[in-house]
């Protein structure tokens, strides 16, 4: 017999979104041409969606016949989504956002900021020099070597090349 | 000769033989350093290549590759974490050596063994991939179809306990790939009426989600694991262990690229089943095993580095993954305009003769890295995660935004590293999404073909899988795979060893 472990703090809730989510995606596979032939361009999202429910609802049944780990919810925010990953996913997130608008330099500076201090923790100065020396690397790299076109934003970054380029010419 | 020509290429030309080279030491430290995985490093670097000319491209990503299955072992020696699943039974014993001040040794037979085992499943490559190929050319369809789910649902029943769970997310891997316009009749499928579906989600973006950004969020839970450093000394291993050992090494490497040609199956479990080789065949080990044998260092090094060699078998003569890495690699063959598949060998040989001397190059290379800088090697795994972490996510988001020059491919990749951490924090495997989303078109295409070859027929389909002896040696397989993770076989195995 294998032992049955404990369910963690949330995963009753996550089955059943996981179940709700394949739902749509069944009804969603059915939009797209019904049950009209084998071969429809709906057939194999339909097939793929059916195996989702039929799959959620096995793991579903599971999880609520497992018993629920010691200490409820609040063992949620500290072994599932402890702080550090919430606060790091929101730091992503909003340098997603500025990303468009600041550009590239600025707002990657400001994300290694924030979260080399906020996880490394050994003063602001290190953090800024470290923020700083990773930048320029990537910079370098991706920007200089590999060509990639990052977003510009406030810093009139191709006039800076240009004029950087002339001196050097 | 023509074919020694093409396997030459990249050990005559000057750029090839640095990228190969910068490749594979980039490798060996992605590999051993905890947090950083070779899958996440190609995902990651496909974006950046790919509009680089292909064979440039391809020498960078089988370096990463052929390093970082070898780079895993090195933490797993040292620290005692394993830097990626394939060195897991490395550390097994590799972990006592070091304790025992015998570090350097286990480093430096680990490499040597590694570069058997390497060259091992270069040459089964090279012998057994046009036989498979001129086989795959009979393939019907419908044997297409299910090599697409025999390999989810090996990835799905490995590489977790739970094969409702890796079903599952493979089948969400497939639906992801359906995302956009139908390639055989225009229509929209999940686009919800926004233009910019149409060409569906990008793989790359999804890759990168789901194993950098996750990966780097689960990780933030191990912040405070501190390493524990160890001394070294000689690395160079003795010619008389080489010789005492070469035999298990060959043996485990037979192992392991046989376990790397199946579909499903990589490195880590090639590793284990060598690991286990070898318990059963050494009688009277000279340090009992899990104390630091050092026939327990060998076995799983030189079996997970053949496993790359016979992992590629599948995908250049298929067009089907093994695991998530040979996933993410067939993503870039594809985007750098190459079909793998049974045609590859007689459509581009050039392409095949020159990624086996490639292989061999990074090989040649691992023993060079592998042999030397320990000491440079030191300083960067103890890199901290605090610094590290931030630079992952970072890399992503450049990653991501590389693909098309477009912001809303960093929402899909941040969208699917979060929906992955998740994932990955309820014991739902993310590999098999990957290895959905990369077979999804080939097989809604080849479902769609063979259904059409029956006249919409159900019943026809299945009688003519079942009078096939390869599509039904397919068939059997995956009923096989799905009765072996059911209470019914349990039971029955229970039963029978009581």
């Amino acid at each position: 017999m294998t032992a049955i472990h404990a369910k963690k703090p949330g995963e009753t809730l996550f089955g059943f979104l996981v179940l709700t989510f394949s739902l749509f995606l069944f009804w969603q596979s059915y939009e797209i041409s019904g049950f009209t032939a084998l071969s429809s361009p709906g057939a194999f999202p339909l097939a793929a969606s059916g195996i989702m429910v039929f799959a959620s609802c096995i793991n579903l049944l599971k999880d609520i016949r497992r018993p629920a780990e010691v200490g409820g919810f609040e063992v949620f925010w500290s072994k599932v989504l402890p702080p550090i990953v919430s606060i790091m996913i929101a730091i992503i997130f909003t340098f997603g956002i500025i990303l468009d608008t600041l550009g590239f330099i600025i707002s990657a500076l400001l994300f290694l900021i924030i979260s080399i201090q906020f996880l490394h923790q050994k003063g602001l100065v290190r953090s800024v020099l470290l923020s700083l020396l990773s930048l320029i690397v990537i910079y370098i790299v991706f920007r200089l070597v590999f060509s990639v076109i990052l977003p510009e934003g406030i810093i009139p970054e191709r006039e800076i090349m240009a004029w950087i380029g002339s001196l050097l010419n | 000769m023509e074919a020694l020509n093409y396997f030459a290429t990249s050990w005559t030309s000057l750029d090839l033989l640095a990228l190969t080279a910068l490749g594979t030491f980039l490798g060996v430290y992605i590999g051993a350093i905890p947090g950083l995985s070779v899958t996440m490093a190609v995902s990651i670097l496909i974006s950046f290549t790919f509009s680089w000319d292909v064979n440039n491209a391809l020498c960078l990503m089988v370096g990463i590759f052929m390093g970082g299955v070898y780079g895993g072992s090195r933490t797993a020696i040292l620290l005692n974490i394993p830097g990626a699943p394939s060195a897991i039974a490395t550390a097994l014993d590799g972990y006592p050596m070091a304790l025992k001040g015998e570090a350097g040794e286990a480093i430096g037979l680990s490499t040597v063994m590694s570069v058997i085992g390497g060259f091992v499943g270069i040459i089964v490559l090279a012998l057994a991939a046009p036989v498979v190929s001129e086989f795959a050319l009979k393939f019907q369809p419908r044997d297409y179809l299910m090599l697409g789910i025999l390999g989810i649902m090996l990835v799905g029943s490995l590489s977790g306990n739970n094969l409702t769970k890796g079903v599952f997310a493979g089948a969400f891997g497939m639906l992801i790939g359906t995302v956009g316009l139908d390639p055989l009749t225009a229509e929209e499928r999940f686009t919800f009426g926004v233009v910019e579906l149409w060409n569906g989600i990008n793989p790359i973006a999804v890759m990168i989600g789901l194993f950098g950004v996750s990966e780097a969020l689960t990780q933030l839970h191990y912040m405070n694991k501190a390493a524990i450093k160890q001394k070294i000394d000689r690395i160079i291993p003795r010619w008389a262990d080489v010789k005492k050992y070469l035999p298990l090494s060959l043996q485990t490497s037979s192992i392991g690229v046989i376990v790397g040609a199946l579909p499903g199956t990589g490195g880590d479990i090639a590793a284990l089943l060598a690991y286990d080789h070898a318990k059963r065949v050494t009688k009277n080990p000279e340090v009992p095993f899990g104390q630091g044998a050092k026939e327990g260092l060998i076995a799983p090094e030189a079996a997970n580095n053949a496993a790359v060699g016979g992992a590629y078998i599948p995908m250049l003569t298929l067009g089907i993954p093994g695991d998530a890495v040979t996933a993410v690699f067939l993503g870039a063959l594809f985007i750098h305009g190459l079909n793998p598949g049974p045609l590859l060998l007689t459509e581009n040989p050039q392409m095949f003769w020159f990624t086996v001397g490639n292989l061999a190059l990074a090989n040649i290379f691992v023993l060079i890295f592998g042999l030397t800088g320990i000491k440079l090697f030191s300083k960067i795994v103890e890199c901290p995660k605090g610094i590290l972490i931030p630079l992952i996510l970072l890399l992503s988001v450049v990653g991501a935004y590389a693909i098309n020059n477009s912001i809303a491919d960093i929402w899909w990749m941040l969208g699917f590293g979060v929906i992955g951490y998740f994932m990955k924090q309820y014991d739902y495997q993310v590999g098999p999404v990957i290895l959905g989303v990369i077979l999804s078109r080939l097989m809604d295409e080849n479902w769609r073909r063979s259904i059409i070859s029956e006249r919409e027929s159900l019943p026809d389909f299945f009688i003519n899988l079942l009078s096939s002896p390869l599509s039904l040696v397919l068939f059997i397989s995956i009923l096989l795979i799905f009765i072996s993770q059911t209470p019914i076989w349990a039971r029955a195995k229970a039963m029978v060893f009581k």
